[in-house]
Parts: structure tokens; C-alpha cells; sequence
């Protein structure tokens, strides 16, 4: 099943709607004065995910309100595991944005990290042991990226989006083209990482982990920190001697390796491996990213407002079956929840600017 | 108005908010001369230009130009279009035309008997950014003369160009003024007031210290002390106590920069304050540079901190070199972040000193101390862009103090602060210096090396051509060394 006729079969199996716009919620954030006297208080990062968390929660609450339906357990379950794989790349993708780069590649990596562990498992390499190769092969595209990157000089932007075609083509080669299938079903790993261990689908419990994870990597760590000041300012950040070559590479690498990890996922999931899967994800993790309130200007980023962008882009898409807008409107709609936020965060930018 | 006067300009005043930037500045440019003007940065000179060229309006003083006195300004900057060939860079406002289609022909015909006058032979289709600067620079003049100007305003046109350039430069004028053309050349290089200009008018603080004097009656000290004045004069420093057993932290021998640098040796020990002074291009940044491992070396051996040449700024960093940049908003700081976060750049994320994830608390603590030590008027937690400009700069000297450098590179650090901040900036550099670090410092101020140097090394077209040290060390004397000509002048 293409993830295409799955995200039908989904919207229709619940029936659900949006029209979120998490970009107006921080708006609402930005101009209530109890909101802004927290701007003195170290702990930035609760604040920036406020906005998009709470209209995430609008827009559930919109939907569930009218459509009791939508709120069952295992629709919501269902609808957050149709944005998890978009989830885990927006959480490498974080780190690129918040940098000033940008990885296009992580649809064309997704595809080739697939490939990769489907022909391993079907020429009979145990599955346990196909997924660190999985994801040594996406931390090596995406150190990849950033040597062509650095040593072409010229913006990851454009290399990327080369190697997104080429990541992809590998993949399609290897593939022959054709889903691979064949493989050992029965094996522990498509029954357990392909289940639902505890009721909910394992994706989600790795994708709850990650989030953890990066978060703190970002916020508080060594590399998160030089991240940000390389984002916030490439020229200081070079004068004051930050490594921003390693920087980039570490990067850009984190982002192969969360795309590889949903690959690998993935796999686990459809039980196949599929060359052409994952078109357009790297537009759909940049957009989270940035409903999600990191700007495409680096300095700052968060890993929980990409994940729950990523999950408004995923409420939208099924909550339009609810309202019985025809299927056919689901890239409108996502389109629109987009640019609604982007606009949102450059006019409040400009006022932001303003205030200073 | 006398009969060849092209613009005769009396009593200008302008000011700035509260500052004046010309307080009653008059100047008679007469036809076939070439008029130097010339004046300390802050004198009043750009002003003076942009009112002369209409671009500004004066608060009192007049103007009055001879009858169809068209005036063309050649910039200090270049303002030419790179991408864009030589042909379309001449006639930017109105090209001449022929069916709505732009006339190439035309404007052929009317651009070569111009470009042959000033020496400039090039294909007119070539890109004008592929071309070297000094033809780029007589592009511009080519353009200028297109408009037939009666006054041409030259605003600092060498100090980019090589040697030769000049002498064509100088050539080029000639021809200029014995069409009957005035031209006001605007420059920092006194050798060339001498070598080009039949007079000279001197600013000082938005007045004319020295009036359309003739060349033949003035000479180059006596045109500094016209720019600098009868200012009071710094006693000379004491000499430090020099650790003079250690080697010393910055050692240049014979070395060579391609195009810019000469044959330059010179070392700073520990506990020593050294200036680097020089015009524009004269090579004392480029020195700096070479410190800061920013520039490639093409002959020479250099040593900085017992590692060799840096080969980059983070080899630099890493050898012990804090660096204090002139554009601190560019190069020093992240203006949308903290205070903590700028001030632990260099210690945590650059040298990884406090480890992977240490606590915040930690880094902040260490950040208070800092600047309690430097009166940041500030916490921890304020952004950056909040702060006054001195105290921003305080944040730089924080993030550098946090590292304990053995090597402090200073370009510029008080411009735009206030004179307590500067004071203040002042007693840093000697406590870094009685600390043990070897202080390297540029600056536009020639005020600020006397007061802080204990020798100051002069720079004359990528040379060091002099050592001033001592009783010699004066705003008086400095200026009057940056300005010797070259021995080997003939480059």
C-alpha cells in the first residue's frame, strides 16, 4: 500500500478536520501581557511550544467537539502515527534550520535507508541487524551532504537538493524500481517495532523518545548551543572560534540519522520496502519546522513545536474527512494551514523587530 | 565671484542632532586646479562634500556655483554595477536610445574619445567586475566626465589602488585641469596632496584650519598639525615590566601577505601593549589578520602562541588569541541572544571548557562574575540587543575574559562608546597586560594608542616603516609617520 492510499484508507477509516493555524496562537501568545512578563525566565523553550501546542489542542478540540468520533482512541492513535515518520525527519530537521542549513535530501534518504535494509532482510541478514546499518547509511548521506556542502561552498539548500534526487535514484536503482517484498513477516521485528506494544504503535513510543532526546540536546548541551550560535550569527561564530565545519557535519548527520530511524520504521511497518515512498516529505518536515516556530533564519528551533507542526499538518489533512471535504482538497488545506503560519511568524518578527 | 571661480561655498554650517559637523566652513574651487581637501575622520569633510554636490542641505552658509557649473562626485565607495558590462556602467540614468531599444552605437561613439582622454582601454562589452579596481576606479571617472561637469569631486578615489594607479591617477588629473575643469580631491594621503594638488584646505572639527593654502607653501607636518591642532599631548608611557625570559607570544619574521604585505617583522612579548597604525590599505589590519589566522601567508614565519601561524580563526582561538573586532554587531555578538550565551561562545563552545551538558547554572554563574568584574550594566539573562552600546562591547570583552587569552587582539574597541566606557576599556587592556597577555590594538583614534601603547608600529603600504616609542609617541608623531612616502616608492 502506497502511503498515499493509506493516508485515504486512514481518513476515511476516522473522519476527521482542521484548520489550524498555530502562527495566530502565538500571536495571541506574543500580545497577552501575562505571556510576556514570563520573557525574563530562563526556561525559553517551555514558552516557544506553547503556541503551536495549544493550537494543536484547539484544533483536536474543534474537531472531536462536532465529531465525538475523532477523539477515539485509536483514531487519534492513528493520526499521529500517519506524521510520525514526518516527525522523526522535523526533529533532525530542527537541527539544520536552527544552523541556517537546510536538508532537502531527507525524502531521497528515506527512500535509500529503506531500500537498503528491505534487500539486506530479503538476501537474509537477521532484521535486528539491518538497522544499524539503516542508520549508519543515513548518518553517512548526511555527512555526505555536508562535505559536498562545505567543499563546494555552496548552500546546503542546493547541494540538497541534488542529492535528493540522486539518494533517491541510488535507491530506485537498487530497487530495480519495484517494491521489495518477500520478506520474513513472522520475524520479531515487524511484529514488535511493526505493532503496537503497549497499545500503541511502536513508532510512536521511538518518536516520544527522539523528542526527549533532541530536545535536551538542543537546549542543553555542548553541540545544541553551538548549533544556535552558528544559526544566530555565522561571523561571530566563526571569530570566536566555533568549529562550524564539524558543527554542520554533526548536523546534518543528526538529520540523516532521525530520517534513517524512520525508514527504519517504516519497514517494520509495511513490511516492505518501497523505492518510491516518502515523496515531498522534505517539504512536509521543513513545514513543520517552521509552524512549529523555527524560523528559516537559524538562531533558535525546537524539536517538540516541529512534532506537534507536524502533527497539526497530519489533523488538517484527516480532519477534513470529517467534514466531508472531498479528498482532493487535502493538499489545499495543507497549503493554506503552511502559509498561514508562515505568515503569522514573519509578521511577528516585524513586530518583534519593532519592539526592539 | 571671480572669473574662473566654478563654486565658491561660505560660512557652511550643518549640523546633526546636537553635533556639529561644520561650524561656518568656507572653500573657493577655482577652474584648472586641482584642490586638496583634507582633515582627521569626524572633521567635516564628507559633509562639506555632500553639501557642495547638493546632496545636502546646509543650515546656514552659501553656495553659488558659476552659471551651468554641472558637478560630478566620484565616491568613496565605488558605486558601479558589477554584472553589468563597462558600456552599461557609463550611461546608468540616461543612455541614449534609438526605437525604445538601448543606442550601443551612440553610446559607443560618446564613451571613447572619454575613456581614450583618461587611458582606459577596454572592450566596452567586458563585465565591468571583471576588470581590476583601478580601471573600475576610472570607469567611475569616465562616467562622471560623461556629464561634462565643470567640478569634479574626487572623495578618497586612491585609497584602494596600487602605485601605478596613482601615477595614472595623477596623469589623468592633469589633463582634466587643463581642460579648465576644478576638481576637489578628498584624501587622507598627504604625499599625494603634495604630489597632485595646487591647494589645500584643511578641517578640523567642522572648521577650516588651513584655507586654499598653495601647495608651494606648506609642507606635510605642517598640514598635520593644521588637522590635529594645538590638542594637549599625552605624557609619554612608562615602560612596563616585560617577562622578558619567556619567549614571546607573537612573533612575525620576513613575512608576506601577496599584495599586501611586505617583508614585516616585528613580536610582541607578554605583558607589552603594542600599537599597529597605518592610512587605509597600509597593511596594519592585514597584520591582525594574520594573528587572528585569517589570512594566508605567502612567505615569512610566524608564531603564535608557541604553535606556529594559525591557520584559522578557530586555530587562533585555540592558540590563545581573544579577538575584539572593529564591527562588533557582525563579528563579536549574537544580538538576539543573551547575555550568558554570548559571553560562554568562546570558553564553552569554542574550547569546550565546562564539558558537553554542563549545568546552566554553572555557566551563568561564571558569566556573573565576568561581568561584575567588567560593571556590565546588565544580568545574565538580558539580550544583547537591550544594552547600550558599551556595554556591549563590555560583552565582548567578557566572552574573550572568560577564556584567559594569551593573546589580545584589539581592532578599533572604543569606536562608538561613550569616554567613561572608553576609560573604561582602557583599564582593562593594562590589567590584561599586567596580567601577562601580549596586547595587540589597531585604531582609528590615533588619541587611543598614545594612551595605551608602549610602542606603536607604523605601517606605510604593507611595510612597517617605523617604530615610534617614547617621547615620540604623540598623536603628532604617529600621523606624521603614516604619511612618510615609501623609499621604494617607484613599486
Amino acid at each position: 500500500m502506497t502511503e498515499t492510499e493509506r493516508a485515504v484508507d486512514d481518513a476515511e477509516r476516522a473522519r476527521e478536520q482542521g484548520g489550524g493555524q498555530s502562527g495566530l496562537a502565538r500571536w495571541w501568545r506574543r500580545l497577552t501581557p501575562s505571556a510576556r512578563a514570563l520573557e525574563p525566565v530562563p526556561r525559553r523553550w517551555v514558552r516557544d511550544e506553547f503556541g503551536v501546542l495549544l493550537v494543536l489542542g484547539l484544533l483536536i478540540a474543534g474537531i472531536g467537539i462536532p465529531y465525538p468520533d475523532f477523539l477515539d482512541t485509536n483514531n487519534l492513535l492513528s493520526t499521529a502515527h500517519n506524521s510520525v515518520y514526518i516527525s522523526l525527519m522535523a526533529c533532525g530537521m530542527v537541527f539544520a534550520l536552527s544552523m541556517r542549513e537546510v536538508d532537502l535530501s531527507v525524502g531521497g534518504t528515506y527512500a535509500m535507508c529503506l531500500v537498503v535494509g528491505a534487500l539486506l532482510i530479503r538476501d537474509g541478514t537477521p532484521p535486528w541487524l539491518a538497522v544499524p546499518v539503516m542508520l549508519v547509511t543515513g548518518i553517512a548521506l548526511g555527512v555526505f551532504n555536508a562535505l559536498v556542502t562545505t567543499l563546494l561552498a555552496l548552500p546546503s539548500f542546493i547541494v540538497t537538493l541534488g542529492t535528493l534526487m540522486l539518494f533517491r535514484g541510488v535507491g530506485l536503482a537498487l530497487a530495480d524500481g519495484k517494491q521489495i517484498t518477500d520478506l520474513p513477516l513472522d520475524d520479531s521485528f515487524f511484529t514488535f517495532a511493526g505493532g503496537d506494544p503497549g497499545g500503541v504503535p511502536f513508532a510512536l513510543w521511538v518518536l516520544l523518545a527522539v523528542i526527549v532526546l533532541l530536545s535536551v540536546v538542543l537546549s542543553r548541551t555542548r553541540f545544541g548551543a553551538r548549533v544556535r550560535a552558528i544559526g544566530s550569527n555565522p561571523d561571530a561564530a566563526a571569530f570566536s572560534g566555533i568549529p562550524v565545519v564539524r558543527t554542520r557535519i554533526q548536523a546534518l548527520a543528526l538529520s540523516g540519522l532521525t530520517t534513517a530511524c524512520a525508514a527504519a520504521l517504516a519497514l517494520a511497518f509495511y513490511g516492505a520496502g518501497d523505492p518510491t515512498l516518502g515523496q515531498g516529505y522534505e517539504l512536509q518536515a521543513i513545514a513543520a519546522c517552521i509552524i512549529g516556530g523555527t524560523p528559516l533564519a537559524g538562531g533558535r528551533g525546537s524539536v517538540v513545536g516541529a512534532v506537534a507542526g507536524a502533527m497539526i499538518l497530519s489533523v488538517v489533512a484527516s480532519g477534513l474527512v470529517f467534514f466531508e471535504v472531498p479528498i482532493n482538497w487535502t493538499s489545499f488545506a495543507t497549503g493554506g494551514v503552511i502559509l498561514v503560519a508562515v505568515a503569522a511568524d514573519s509578521a511577528l518578527r516585524r513586530t518583534g523587530r519593532r519592539r526592539r | 565671484m571671480a572669473h574662473d571661480d566654478i563654486l565658491v561655498a561660505e560660512e557652511l554650517v550643518k549640523s546633526y542632532g546636537g553635533v556639529r559637523a561644520l561650524d561656518g566652513a568656507s572653500i573657493r574651487l577655482r577652474g584648472g586646479e586641482v584642490h586638496a581637501l583634507v582633515g582627521e575622520n569626524g572633521a567635516g569633510k564628507s559633509t562639506l562634500v555632500r553639501i557642495l554636490s547638493g546632496t545636502l542641505g546646509a543650515d546656514g552658509g552659501t553656495v553659488r556655483a558659476a552659471k551651468d557649473a554641472r558637478i560630478a562626485v566620484v565616491s568613496q565607495e565605488l558605486s558601479l554595477f558589477p554584472d553589468l558590462t563597462v558600456r552599461e556602467n557609463l550611461f546608468p540614468q540616461h543612455p541614449p536610445l534609438r526605437l525604445g531599444l538601448l543606442d550601443r552605437s551612440a553610446m559607443d561613439r560618446a564613451a571613447r574619445p572619454v575613456l581614450a582622454e583618461l587611458g582606459l582601454d577596454v572592450d566596452l562589452r567586458t563585465e565591468l567586475g571583471e576588470l581590476p579596481l583601478a580601471d573600475q576606479q576610472l570607469t567611475e571617472i569616465a562616467r562622471a566626465l560623461l556629464r561634462r561637469p565643470k567640478l569634479l569631486i574626487l572623495d578618497e578615489p586612491t585609497s584602494a589602488l596600487p602605485a601605478a594607479a596613482v601615477d595614472r591617477l595623477e596623469r589623468v588629473l592633469r589633463t582634466l585641469t587643463d581642460r579648465g575643469i576644478a576638481v576637489l580631491y578628498v584624501t587622507h594621503f598627504l604625499d599625494e596632496v603634495m604630489r597632485f594638488a595646487q591647494r589645500v584646505t584643511v578641517l578640523r572639527d567642522g572648521l577650516v584650519a588651513l584655507a586654499g593654502a598653495e601647495r608651494a607653501e606648506v609642507d606635510v607636518p605642517e598640514l598635520v598639525s593644521a588637522m590635529l591642532g594645538g590638542r594637549p599631548e599625552q605624557p609619554p608611557r612608562r615602560a612596563r615590566s616585560l617577562a622578558a625570559d619567556r619567549p614571546p607570544p607573537v612573533v612575525l619574521s620576513q613575512v608576506d601577505v601577496d599584495g599586501r604585505l611586505t617583508d614585516v617583522t616585528f613580536t610582541v612579548r607578554a605583558g607589552e601593549v603594542v600599537g599597529v597604525a597605518g592610512l587605509q590599505g597600509a597593511g596594519h589590519l592585514d597584520a591582525l589578520a594574520v594573528v587572528c589566522g585569517r589570512t594566508a601567508v605567502s612567505g615569512g614565519r610566524v608564531d603564535v602562541g608557541g604553535r606556529g601561524l594559525p591557520r584559522s580563526l578557530r586555530d587562533a582561538v585555540r592558540a590563545g588569541v581573544a579577538f575584539v573586532p572593529s564591527d562588533r554587531k557582525r563579528y563579536g555578538l549574537m544580538v538576539d541572544r543573551t547575555v550568558w550565551e554570548n559571553t560562554t561562545a568562546v570558553s564553552w563552545l569554542a574550547l569546550g571548557r565546562g564539558g558537553i551538558a554542563p549545568a546552566r547554572s554553572e555557566l551563568v554563574r561564571r558569566t556573573a562574575e565576568l561581568t561584575e568584574r567588567l560593571r556590565l550594566r546588565g544580568g545574565p539573562y538580558d539580550l544583547v540587543v537591550r544594552l547600550s552600546g558599551g556595554n556591549q562591547q563590555k560583552v565582548v570583552f567578557a566572552k574573550w575574559l572568560a577564556t584567559e587569552p594569551k593573546i589580545v587582539v584589539l581592532d578599533d574597541p572604543t569606536r562608538g562608546v561613550d569616554v567613561g566606557v572608553r576609560a573604561e576599556m582602557h583599564r582593562i587592556v593594562g590589567e590584561l597586560a599586567a596580567g601577562g597577555a601580549a596586547v595587540l590594538i589597531a585604531s582609528t583614534d590615533l588619541a587611543e594608542l598614545t594612551e595605551v601603547c608602549d610602542r606603536v608600529l607604523v605601517f606605510v603600504r604593507g611595510r612597517v616603516t617605523e617604530e615610534v616609542r617614547g617621547e615620540r609617541l604623540t598623536e603628532h608623531g604617529l600621523a606624521v609617520a603614516m604619511q612618510r612616502p615609501e623609499v621604494t616608492a617607484s613599486d
